[in-house]
């Protein structure tokens, strides 16, 4: 054990340094270990916004926040914990906006806010379009400013278990090589999501889901696995995010006639529908041949140059870049994306898992605040409120108990089975194992899904694991071995497949992101208004589920 | 057809601080050179200095107000190009221009304020460009190739472009800024070898050698160093700021190293003129630290 | 497409180096970065890059490129290939390797930490507990500073860093700016003078190199000289680099013209300058020091003198009087000609304009 902490935070993005500024100004000594550098973090690629009932821009109020995030997920968010998210919104955008975020302003200098999808209000406050990457350096600096020490470049591998708690985390130090055990009264997992489950996804490829992995492998249960959402407008091939604050800023969306086709599926809303609406929406129209190779149009031409410029600066520089297309002239070819895990571990509304000492916040949570399909501009604020109170919770939980022991089995074990990847000479290049996982994620459990696709994915994953036990790491070496932790990453990968598969299978109906056209195409509340929850016995996964807790917001139909 | 017969272009001719002052050598020999070359310059008399990035940095609005009152003067010659001789005027006026050009407010509140001073109002007609682009292409480029005619054959030339004639690029925008020629196509087109070497798009160090002398050697020795490795006999550059440093500070880099150098340092119009055959009493190498003539005299044919 | 790379692989442990070849086959699409994950994939995967996002946001992969630092996400191979050419690619320059294309961004951090990059604002909360309102207008100043990702490509290409390693450098007097020119931010006399310090803002040769190799419109050089107007228009002058710049003010307004001759000691102060007599005289004998009397004076020198009065008075000192142009400048990067609508709409390929489905379609 190379030190310890009262408490420590695993991953460094918005969730993580949120959590980890607020154990400090709690009074504990807390530490974060990250495997990129803090302002590396999937968070600053957020663009959009961050949603809270600031009624800057019109009249708002948290409640209807609430009913909107209610209704966005279909009915599976648990109700308290929406509530929490909406009424701390406000406080919580504002001791951003007071440590030094950057915000875009009103004409009268308040934070500006814009329209987003399934909203009832200007709701998503932003900075142009690349809102997370503000927040991730504002935290940042409020992060220096407490000098909160960071394990940077530290992979976090093992969860440290004794005597029913989490005392810790086992870590491979990615720059100088070697394992290295940081114990910890309270672990808060902060780790992202698994978008790299997926070939064309809007995530890093730092996204692959190492906490629900590692809660996974502790015997902790995941939430809601099954519910991956698909962002309506990413970019071919690699799935590069095109901001929803374009469709904010009034953008349409075409098919290869020109047809706003949302007309057909979303009358009210049109193109600011809830994300599942719009990617269904979209998928059909690919499929039913309209759109243009295997894309629709997202079309800001009519918005101008200067609010193009003025507003969505980077959006423009990511479609110049990556396809030679400026959207001033011409329509951003548009396809859904893997974007963003609404499951998880499954945690309490303060971020408390079933496991003492263990919490987990931001994307790698389920709380649930998003249940079925998250709304635009409501992961940063669960990052930023969740943040909070994991990391005030935990450090209550640190400064009232003292001990910390790591038992010695803990870095021996991950020993044994680090020589046992690092000896082997011969086999596979994980490579492919990586990549056929991805491309079959995609073609079998994407934006629509079918009973036969699913149990194929089931057992193209079981053989995938099978290869895995053989893949080479070809580099032996100490420093910076990222094809060390690109293996581990992937086996982490298909630990989460194997989850997702198991989940999507037995929810036999469609609900926000799980979409069974064939054999289930309607909600099924009788049924299924419950969480799935996964766990691993005798290493299987095993389902079981969990009622959704609802406090004011009956289940109505669900329509934009 | 030579090259006198054509009619001269007219263009206003900025020469800035230092070919007015410890750089005169530069200013006669683009003088001699000009109408050689078609270009008739006329001179800007009621106009200052840009500031040399230094009231830049220092009163960024004046520094505004004075280049536009140089582009204003310079629209008022009836010319639609003002001639610069250096880098640094480049930069700073490219970059006022542009300023003007792109925002009609900054223009207005810009011209009410010369009008005030009793100066004339701009209307932006004016394009900046440097001595060096308007002879490493077009009809300045055939002009050059005729009027070379004395060459420089077998000398080996060190283009030294320095910093503020290539970046930012959007700004000077002549040549790709990690891949110039310009330089190369005018020794060439004079009959030299132009050699290569890293450091030649890198900086002299000289904005701050007065401020941060030792950090400004530590740049400056680069391309002395590497040019004179690569064979260099001298070195040309567009610039008198580049060439000051070079040159001058060139003795101080052998105080503090303890080795030689002595590489002559030629402004661009004295490599072209020598090529073309100008004079002693234009091109003035004796006001030179490090002096030109014995490499040049290896040239006789 | 077939791509060709070279890349210098390089081990700290064993201080090996070496430029080893690669031909890989790449999809069109590729960048730099997707060709590197190639390399490593298939071919060795003891290679060492850093990378994350892919989508030029997270500020990992910054290298070099044929000497020039990009971040590989960036960067599209397709024309690379096409024209032929094999690129080196390369560690950033001005920070130590650690392995192959990864550095140790230590040095990079510690100057970014040294210029308090947190705000320290003149509150402790706005009064109504809600945001402190400012203007857009006012948070435009550090518009172009918050923007930074931190990839190190500035640094990597700083001439004055590779001189003085220890000048605080572009990445870190941008972060800088970001709080001097934050209308929220109490401390800016504190931090203008700290970055006035020896290795601060009067280091920066002025190469550009910054400005040229930021991948996200930055211009850190352009923060710098902010600062230096925020310094001066403070009355933090004392600096030899501040004297340089208030001296070539000084000479416009009183003959137009620099008064080379007497820069020497107006920034270095009489003493200095007097060390520097040898060197002088060596200038002197070949006219390079001309007399300051009788002085070169512009004519209508007047204006300009009566401009500077005039331009004081009209609050646009400071970090303003750079941002004022900065809407103009960045009309030189977005490339569009201002057309309409129906001429966009018109134009020969484009697009189907958009209509409901109760529309009849335009054809």
């Amino acid at each position: 054990m190379i030190a310890k902490h009262d408490v420590l935070v695993v991953g460094a993005g918005c969730a993580g340094m949120r959590a980890a500024i607020e154990a400090f100004d709690a009074g504990a000594d807390v530490a974060m270990i990250s495997k990129i550098h803090p302002t590396r973090s999937h968070s600053g690629a957020a663009e959009g916004g961050i949603n809270a009932a600031l009624g800057n821009a019109s009249e708002d109020d948290p409640e209807i926040h609430a009913f909107d995030t209610v209704k966005g997920s279909d009915y599976l968010g648990d109700q308290d914990g929406i509530q929490i998210l909406c009424d701390e919104a406000p406080g919580d955008v504002y001791q951003l906006e007071n440590w030094g975020a950057v915000f875009s302003r009103t004409e009268d200098g308040r934070i500006a806010q814009r329209p987003f999808g399934a909203a009832g209000a200007p709701r998503t406050a932003y900075a142009a379009d690349i809102t997370g990457h503000v927040l991730v350096q504002v935290l940042w600096e409020q992060v220096c400013k407490r000098d909160i020490p960071t394990y940077e470049e530290f992979f976090a591998w093992q969860l440290v278990l004794n005597e029913d708690r989490c005392q810790g985390v086992v870590c491979w130090d990615l720059l100088n090589g070697g394992l290295k055990t940081i114990g910890a009264k309270t672990v808060i997992l902060a780790t992202g999501g698994a978008g790299r489950l997926y070939t064309g996804t809007t995530n890093a490829y730092s996204c692959t889901g190492d906490g629900m992995a590692m809660a996974l492998r502790a015997g902790l249960p995941l939430k809601d696995m099954e519910m991956m959402q698909f962002h309506p407008t990413t970019l071919a091939p690699t799935g590069v995010l095109i901001t929803e604050g374009c469709r904010g800023e009034g953008a349409y969306l075409l098919n290869k006639d020109g047809e706003r086709f949302l007309k057909r599926y979303a009358p009210n809303t049109m193109e600011l529908a809830s994300r599942d609406v719009i990617s269904r929406a979209e998928q059909m129209e690919i499929d039913g041949g309209r759109g243009v190779d295997g894309n629709v149009l997202l079309d800001l031409r009519h918005l101008g140059a200067e609010r193009i410029i003025e507003r969505l600066p980077g959006s423009r520089e990511l479609a110049m870049t990556f396809l030679g297309v400026d959207p001033i002239y011409d329509p951003i070819p548009v396809r859904p994306g893997a974007h963003y895990h609404m499951g998880g571990v499954a945690t309490d509304v303060w971020g408390q898992t079933e496991l003492t000492g263990l919490y987990a916040a931001g994307e790698c949570a389920c709380v649930s605040v998003h249940g079925a399909n998250r709304l635009g501009g409501n992961a940063l604020m669960e990052t930023i409120t969740y943040g909070k109170r994991s990391g005030r919770h935990a450090a209550d939980w640190a400064l009232s108990h003292t001990t910390v022991e790591v038992p010695e089995s803990a870095e021996r074990d991950a020993e044994r089975e680090l020589s046992a990847l690092l000896d082997r000479t011969d086999g596979e290049r994980p490579w492919s194992i990586r990549d056929e996982l991805a491309s079959t994620m995609h073609e079998n459990f994407g934006v629509f899904r079918r009973e036969r696709q699913m149990e194929e994915q089931g057992r193209i994953v079981a053989g995938l694991r099978e290869r895995y036990q053989r893949a080479l790491v070809e580099d032996k070496g100490e420093v910076f071995n990222s094809d060390l932790t690109g293996t581990i990453e992937l086996g982490f990968l298909l630990d989460l497949a194997e989850c997702m598969v198991v989940a999507g299978i037995e929810r036999k109906e469609s609900r926000g992101a799980h979409a069974r056209p064939d054999d289930y195409p309607v909600r099924d509340d009788e049924n299924f208004m419950k969480h799935t929850i996964v766990r691993l016995v005798d290493g299987a996964p095993q389902l079981s589920w969990e009622p959704v807790r609802m406090t004011k917001w009956q289940p109505q139909e669900r329509k934009y | 057809m030579s090259a006198t017969e054509t009619p001269l272009k007219r263009v206003a001719y900025y020469k800035g601080c230092l070919a007015s002052l410890s750089a005169k050598e530069l200013d006669t020999s683009t003088q001699a050179l000009a109408p050689q070359l078609g270009l008739e310059l006329v001179e800007l008399e009621s106009v200052t200095c840009c500031g040399a990035g230094d009231i830049h940095e220092a009163e960024p609005d004046y520094y505004l107000h004075l280049n536009a009152r140089i582009l204003t003067y310079a629209e008022a010659t009836g010319a639609d190009m003002l001639l610069t001789v250096c880098n640094v005027c480049t930069l700073n006026l490219r970059q006022a221009n542009y300023m003007l050009q792109g925002d009609s407010d900054l223009l207005a509140r810009v011209n009410e304020n010369l009008v005030t001073v009793g100066a004339p109002a701009y209307s932006g007609g004016v394009e900046v460009r440097h001595l060096l682009w308007e002879i490493a292409e077009g009809p300045g480029y055939e002009k050059l190739k005729q009027v070379a005619h004395r060459g420089l054959k077998g000398l080996k030339v060190a283009p030294f472009y320095g910093c503020q004639i290539l970046r930012p690029s959007k700004i000077l925008g002549f040549e790709d800024p990690d891949r110039p020629w310009s330089l190369e196509r005018i020794i060439e087109a004079c009959g030299g070898e132009a050699i290569d070497y890293p450091a030649k798009i890198k900086c002299c160090g000289f904005p701050i050698i007065q401020a941060r002398e030792e950090t400004a050697m530590g740049e400056l020795i680069q391309p002395v160093e590497q040019a004179l490795e690569a064979g260099a006999d001298v070195m040309v550059t567009p610039c008198p700021l580049c060439h000051l440093s070079l040159d001058a500070w060139q003795s101080k880099l052998e105080t503090s190293t303890g080795r030689t150098f002595q590489l002559p340092i030629l402004h661009l119009a004295q490599l072209v003129g020598v090529a073309a055959g100008l004079e002693e009493a234009e091109l003035k190498f004796k006001r030179h630290i490090v002096d030109p003539r014995p490499a040049l005299e290896r040239l006789e044919v | 497409m077939k791509v060709a790379l070279k890349i210098w692989r390089y081990d700290s442990a064993t201080g090996d180096r070496a430029l080893k070849e690669y031909e890989i086959e790449a999809p069109e699409w590729a960048t730099l970065l997707d060709c590197l994950d190639i390399v490593k994939d298939r071919h060795d995967g003891s290679l060492a890059y850093r990378k994350s996002c892919r989508m030029m946001i997270c500020g990992s992969c910054g290298m070099r490129m044929d000497g020039a630092a990009v971040l590989a996400c960036k960067t599209r191979m397709y024309d690379i290939a096409e024209a032929g050419h094999i690129p080196v690619v390369s560690a950033m320059g001005n920070l130590p390797i650690r392995k192959d294309l990864v550095v140790d961004m230590e040095p990079f951090w510690a100057k970014f930490m040294a210029m308090k990059p947190w705000l320290q604002p003149g509150y402790e909360r706005p009064e109504d507990g809600r945001e402190y309102p400012i203007s857009q207008e006012r948070m435009n100043v550090v518009h172009k500073e918050s923007l930074c990702i931190n990839c190190g490509c500035c640094v990597s290409e700083c001439n004055a860093m590779e001189s003085d390693p220890e000048f605080l450098g572009p990445q870190a007097l941008a972060k800088g700016m970001r709080f001097v020119g934050d209308p929220r931010d109490a401390a800016t006399i504190e931090r203008l003078e700290a970055y006035n310090s020896e290795h601060g803002i009067w280091d920066c040769t002025r190469c550009f190199f910054c400005n040229e190799r930021c991948p996200k419109g930055v211009d850190p050089r352009d923060a710098i000289a902010k600062l230096g107007a925020e310094s001066v228009a403070q009355g933090i002058d004392r600096d030899m680099g501040a004297k340089h710049a208030k001296w070539f003010v000084k000479s416009a307004e009183t003959t137009g013209w620099l008064r080379e001759t007497e820069l020497v000691p107006k920034t270095q102060g009489v003493v200095s300058a007097i060390k520097q007599t040898k060197f002088a005289l060596g200038l002197a004998l070949h006219g390079k020091v001309p007399p300051p009397f009788p002085p070169h004076v512009a004519r209508n020198v007047n204006e300009a003198r009566n401009l500077r009065k005039l331009v004081r008075e009209q609050d646009r000192q400071g970090a303003l009087g750079h941002v004022q142009g900065e809407h103009a400048l960045a009309k030189l990067d977005h490339g569009h000609a201002g057309e309409s609508l129906e001429e966009i709409y018109d134009r020969p390929g484009a697009a189907p304009r958009p209509w409901l489905p109760e529309e009849a379609p335009q054809k």
